[in-house]
């Protein structure tokens, strides 16, 4: 089992999807047994985050040929980078099926497994053609979660959320072909590994066009400023498990999607587009987060917020230097939970009041003290509160802002001030003061605490120690960022 | 040692918070009261130790907990720092901060939610205590900040009122804004010297290599940070909304913490500010100007508590003064002064407030002399302490101002220094008069007051009637005792001793005036201030500075809001879209024109097709 272990870890959501299907398993069982597949898999990546090893690079390969006149295989792989996605993608899975736990839709739960095996296998993959199957793979569960177990115009919003999103995957698909192309064109031999796509030459014309291609998919995911207008319907009205790994993960394959593919196959045109980017990124922090102020839903609240963010990590990564890179990587883990976590918090109060409209919340703190606290906890980690992972992504890149340029520093610096406007006018109108709603509301129980704790633990942990983490990725993330800096020197 | 002082009082903190969401109905009166108050009491016993080490060891004590991220040269370390700079800062804030905590105990004791007040009370302590005794500017910021969230729980206690909370989101929105300049000051500190390490320390000893530009940049964004925590112009405007909260709260904001931090950050990057007089004669005009504006203001207000935030915020400009010109050690000597009589005066408010079941309008009180006997003496005691009247504490700390400022030949600092030092006088006394002289309006049943509350005021105005020998001028037979102890490096001063008896004598008779003015006023029979010129209209209405904030950066923020929701989203990013969506529509509707089933059509596509492709073969075999 260890020999494979990254397929296991792959295909062990959907293997069980499989055989819950197969045997047509009651919805007692089928709970249960993917709840287990989650655990075991967490289990699986821990062994492998044990045995990790953060000087290498690429550890645990597997590669063997799959249609081999077409030159696809199958090449799977991991790194710190792709590590710290799968660490994300497994320690998530659970809370959110305890989550789910009075979910009665069996669809439901063989979405969540299959959006499990996608998400998973695009961030361990290293054959591109591999890479848009998963790619692909993720966006169907998403499609049906929106469009038949969402609320309001969830047709509408599902068909918005895919139509912009395959835009992306197309020109993506586009570029994939052709490198393929390009790479039988120079060695009379079909492939679509990545190892063997960085060793081609291009010209500098050809590069722009295919580097836009994978940035467009990526820009539409994240989503960039100008891009984004699929995001706040569909967070509002995806039920809360969707919007959770759409926030916590999907938003992040984006910014994982520009690191592996575009800084490993063009770094020297990334910085042809990092001023657009930089702008770009920088208009988007800001956009985003006065849009979240006068927003009513909590849902798209925070759907902004998480772009205001994700603008930010996304800034962090075309700053090219050591302090930015360490932020950003940070940033995708510590954001990841603490948006888990407020948007379980908005899915608990949805359960409870069938309402996320702030107008008709206010005073849960008199009503529910143990909420309220988790509930103000999570959404200060959002604003980067010191103690909180949080906090020290932002000062890294901060840091890395003003190491770059004063200027692109102070307005990545107001991110102190953004994220905070919404979010505390926000608790004022829903913990605190008068109650505009009589339905009783029930203080957290004991399974919802368990199901928060360990995000609180991890948010606290890596904002009190981030050296516990930090040497995990911060070697390799090194020489990753001398190879892309010597790439770009080369051309200057 | 050091690291047990910091991280007790965040333990204790936890512990009570844990204990108090467990049940929130529980009544654990005594346990709460043993871990809320215990708790201080050990800070104190603590830091008295690290004091007494200090007195008979080394300059510094360090003390390194955990290595906090090393990235690059992003090296930071959770690890503490104790100087003469941070004992004397330490000592009185875990000492006042103690004696706040009983009279806490005493004044919360019906409240419902006194463990998490005890909470929220312990992490204040903690996040103060983190930010003086940080070795490194990153953990002072994180302290900064947690003091800065601290405030904003204590402030917004009260939460079922909607106006409580706005009034500590404003404390905190301001606050960042504050420190939205301080972070901007590390990053370029660390961009420019970090490669030398990031302690203070190490910043100090290549802060020459930092060219003077950019050295005065960062103390300017420095200092902004100062203006928010320490309610300076422009971003004081949240102070006395921060009444808000419970007495306590107000007594050790203003007292022992939070405002105090923008002094000492001054004071703690003393070896920058040295590089650069511009800056610092900035930094004295911000104070100046905002004492007198304070000053100006409370001599307007009814509220006792609001008299008392502005007082506050007029003597912290005193102090930026103080540090601003390079008399780093009178401005902290002011600090420690001005904490023992502000803690009283705002728990003897508190006192007053409580004995007349919760009345804050000082026109609607009275007469209180003879029923509170101990408030009033030890209160009359602050009041003198504060009005610089000699032999007590206020007189030696703001002398030791007025004379530095005068001294350095800023004459027009000096001069509105001194202008105020009258407003305050004529503004204390016009609240006590007002309070316990005048007649008295209604009769008015006490609610008698706990020992909890009253004990402690005697401590503090025996604090407030001798703090100040800690620094007495060579002119008036001292020795400066305090300046010689911190060792910061203050400017020299160069005046005859007339002249500073001069200085001093000047406050005195000035301070006198005001007193006897205030006499003649409200002793009698006080009079609310009526809006009956334009001068005073502004005054009352505190010149509409929260009006000036709500039209231009409030109103604004909120309209782009509504712009980009209403507009830009919809209008021009989905109006681009859906234009893509409408013209695909549109050239579907074409394409089904063209298949009509009409063979006469086909035939014609036919046709056309043949034509083109025959055209095409002529071309390429040559023949045309």
């Amino acid at each position: 089992m260890m020999h494979n272990i990254l397929t296991n870890i792959i295909f062990l959501p959907l293997l069980m999807a499989v055989i819950l299907g197969v045997i047509r398993a009651p919805l007692k069982v089928l709970k249960w047994g993917a709840f287990f597949s989650s655990v075991l898999t967490l289990f699986l990546v821990l062994w492998v985050a044990y045995n990790f090893d953060p000087h290498a690079g690429m550890q645990f390969i597997q590669h063997s040929p799959w249609i081999k006149s077409s030159g696809f295989s199958y090449f799977i792989g991991i790194d710190f980078l792709s590590l710290t996605m799968l660490l994300l993608i497994t320690l998530l899975m659970p809370p959110l099926y305890i989550y789910m736990m009075q979910e009665e839709r069996k669809g439901y739960w063989y979405n969540m497994m299959l959006l499990q095996t996608g998400v998973t296998g695009a961030v361990l993959s290293l054959d591109l053609v591999l890479f848009y199957l998963f790619w692909e793979t993720m966006l169907l569960p998403i499609f049906i979660m929106i469009g038949k177990y969402g609320s309001g115009m969830r047709q509408y919003n599902a068909m918005k959320i895919i139509l912009m999103t395959i835009l992306g995957s197309m020109t993506m698909l586009f570029s994939i072909m052709y490198l393929g192309y390009m790479h039988f064109e120079t060695t009379g031999i079909w492939s679509f590994a990545l190892q063997d796509l960085t060793t081609i030459v291009f010209d500098a014309k050809t590069s722009i066009w295919l580097a836009a291609g994978f940035l467009l998919a990526f820009a539409i995911k994240i989503p960039l400023v100008g891009f984004h207008t699929w995001m706040a319907p569909a967070y509002g009205s995806a039920p809360t498990p969707a919007v959770v790994i759409m926030s916590s993960i999907m938003a992040k394959l984006g910014i994982y999607g520009i690191w592996r593919f575009g800084f490993g196959l063009f770094e020297t045109t990334l910085i042809y587009y990092a001023p657009t980017i930089i702008v770009l990124a920088l208009i988007g922090l800001l956009y985003y987060a006065i849009r979240a102020i006068k927003e009513e839903n909590l849902r798209r609240m925070f759907a902004y917020s998480s772009g205001s963010h994700l603008s930010l990590i996304a800034l962090g990564l075309f700053l090219t230097n050591i302090y930015a890179w360490s932020g950003s990587l940070y940033f995708i883990g510590t954001h990841a939970l603490a948006s888990a976590g407020i948007f379980i918090m908005i899915g608990l109060i949805y359960k409870r009041f069938k309402t996320v409209r702030i107008s008709d919340l206010g005073g849960i703190a008199s009503k529910a003290p143990i909420f309220a606290f988790f509930f103000a906890f999570f959404a200060l980690s959002i604003a980067g509160l010191p103690g909180t992972g949080g906090f020290v992504a932002e000062i890294l890149i901060i840091i890395g802002a003003f190491k770059a340029n004063i200027w692109i520093g102070v307005f990545t610096a107001t991110t102190m001030l953004s994220a905070m406007i919404y979010i505390f006018w926000m608790l004022q109108r829903t913990l605190f003061g008068q109650a505009n709603n009589n339905t009783e509301f029930s203080d957290l129980n004991f399974r919802e605490i368990i199901m928060l704790l360990p995000l609180v633990i991890l948010l606290l942990l890596t904002g009190i120690a981030p050296s516990l983490f930090t040497p995990m990725f911060e070697p390799q993330l090194s020489v990753f960022l001398q190879d892309a800096l010597h790439a770009i020197g080369g051309v200057k | 040692m050091l690291s047990l002082i910091v991280v007790l009082p965040f333990l204790s903190a936890l512990l009570l918070a844990i204990v108090y969401l467990s049940n929130t109905k529980a009544n654990r009166y005594a346990f709460y009261t043993i871990v809320g108050v215990g708790t201080p009491v050990i800070m104190t016993l603590l830091s008295l130790i690290v004091g007494y080490q200090l007195l008979n060891g080394s300059d510094t004590i360090h003390n390194t907990l955990l290595q906090w991220i090393d990235i690059g040269d992003f090296n930071i370390s959770i690890a503490f720092m104790a100087d003469r700079l941070s004992v004397v800062m330490i000592s009185f804030i875990t000492f006042i901060g103690t004696l706040i905590h009983i009279y806490a105990a005493g004044y919360m004791k019906e409240d419902e939610a006194y463990g998490k007040f005890f909470a929220y009370f312990n992490l204040f302590m903690g996040s103060m205590l983190l930010l003086v005794l940080a070795d490194n500017p990153i953990m002072m910021f994180v302290g900064w900040e947690l003091v800065g969230l601290s405030s904003y729980l204590l402030i917004g206690f009260y939460h079922h009122e909607s106006a409580n909370i706005t009034a500590a989101n404003k404390a905190f929105i301001l606050n960042r804004v504050g420190d939205f300049g301080f972070i901007m000051a590390l990053a370029l500190l660390f961009v420019n010297v970090g490669g030398g390490g990031f302690t203070f320390d190490a910043i100090a000893a290549n802060i020459s290599t930092i060219d003077h530009e950019m050295l005065s940049l960062i103390g300017i964004l420095l200092f902004v940070g100062a203006m928010g925590k320490s309610a300076q112009i422009p971003l004081y405007v949240w102070l006395p909304d921060a009444m808000a909260g419970p007495t306590p709260v107000s007594a050790l904001i203003h007292a022992a913490t939070m405002v105090t931090a923008g002094v000492y950050m001054v004071a703690r990057y003393s070896f920058l500010y040295v590089e650069i007089p511009d800056v610092g004669i900035f930094i004295a005009s911000i104070g100046a100007a905002s004492a007198l504006f304070a000053a100006i203001i409370a001599s307007y207000q009814s509220d006792i508590k609001k008299i008392l935030a502005y007082s506050t915020m007029s003597q912290l400009g005193y102090m930026f003064i103080a540090v601003g010109l390079g008399a780093y050690s009178s401005g902290i000597f002011h600090v420690f002064t001005h904490a023992f009589f502000k803690a009283l005066l705002f728990m003897g408010a508190g006192a007053v407030i409580i004995a007349l079941h919760h009345e804050q309008n000082i026109f609607k009180m009275g007469g209180l002399k003879k029923h509170l006997k101990l408030v009033y003496i030890t209160m009359f005691i602050a009041t003198l302490a504060i009005s610089g009247i000699p032999p007590f504490a206020g007189f030696f700390s703001k002398d030791a101002i007025l004379v530095a400022a005068f001294a350095s030949e800023h004459y027009v600092i000096w001069s509105v220094g001194t202008v105020t030092a009258m407003l305050t006088a004529f503004y204390m006394f016009r609240m006590l008069f007002t309070v316990f002289h005048s007649e008295q309006k209604d009769e008015h049943a006490l609610q008698p007051l706990p020992n909890s509350m009253t004990r402690p005021l005697v401590i503090l105005a025996f604090g407030a009637a001798t703090a100040g020998f800690l620094g007495v001028n060579e002119a008036y037979g001292g020795s400066s005792a305090i300046n010689t102890f911190l060792a910061l490096p203050d400017m020299k001063l160069h005046l005859s001793h007339a002249t500073e008896y001069m200085i001093g004598g000047l406050n005195v008779i000035l301070a006198l005036l005001g007193m006897g003015l205030a006499y003649k006023l409200f002793a009698k029979d006080a009079q609310e201030a009526q809006e009956n010129t334009l001068f005073k209209r502004f005054a009352i209405n505190k010149f509409y500075i929260d009006e000036v904030y709500e039209f231009f950066i409030v109103k604004p923020l909120l309209g782009m809001s509504d712009l980009i929701a209403k507009v830009i989203d919809p209008k021009i990013f989905d109006g681009f879209i859906n234009l893509n969506v409408w013209a695909y529509l549109r050239s579907a509707g074409l394409f089904t024109k063209l298949q009509n089933g009409k063979v006469r059509y086909y035939a014609l596509y036919i046709l056309v097709g043949v034509s083109a492709m025959s055209y095409y073969m002529l071309f390429k075999l040559g023949v045309m």
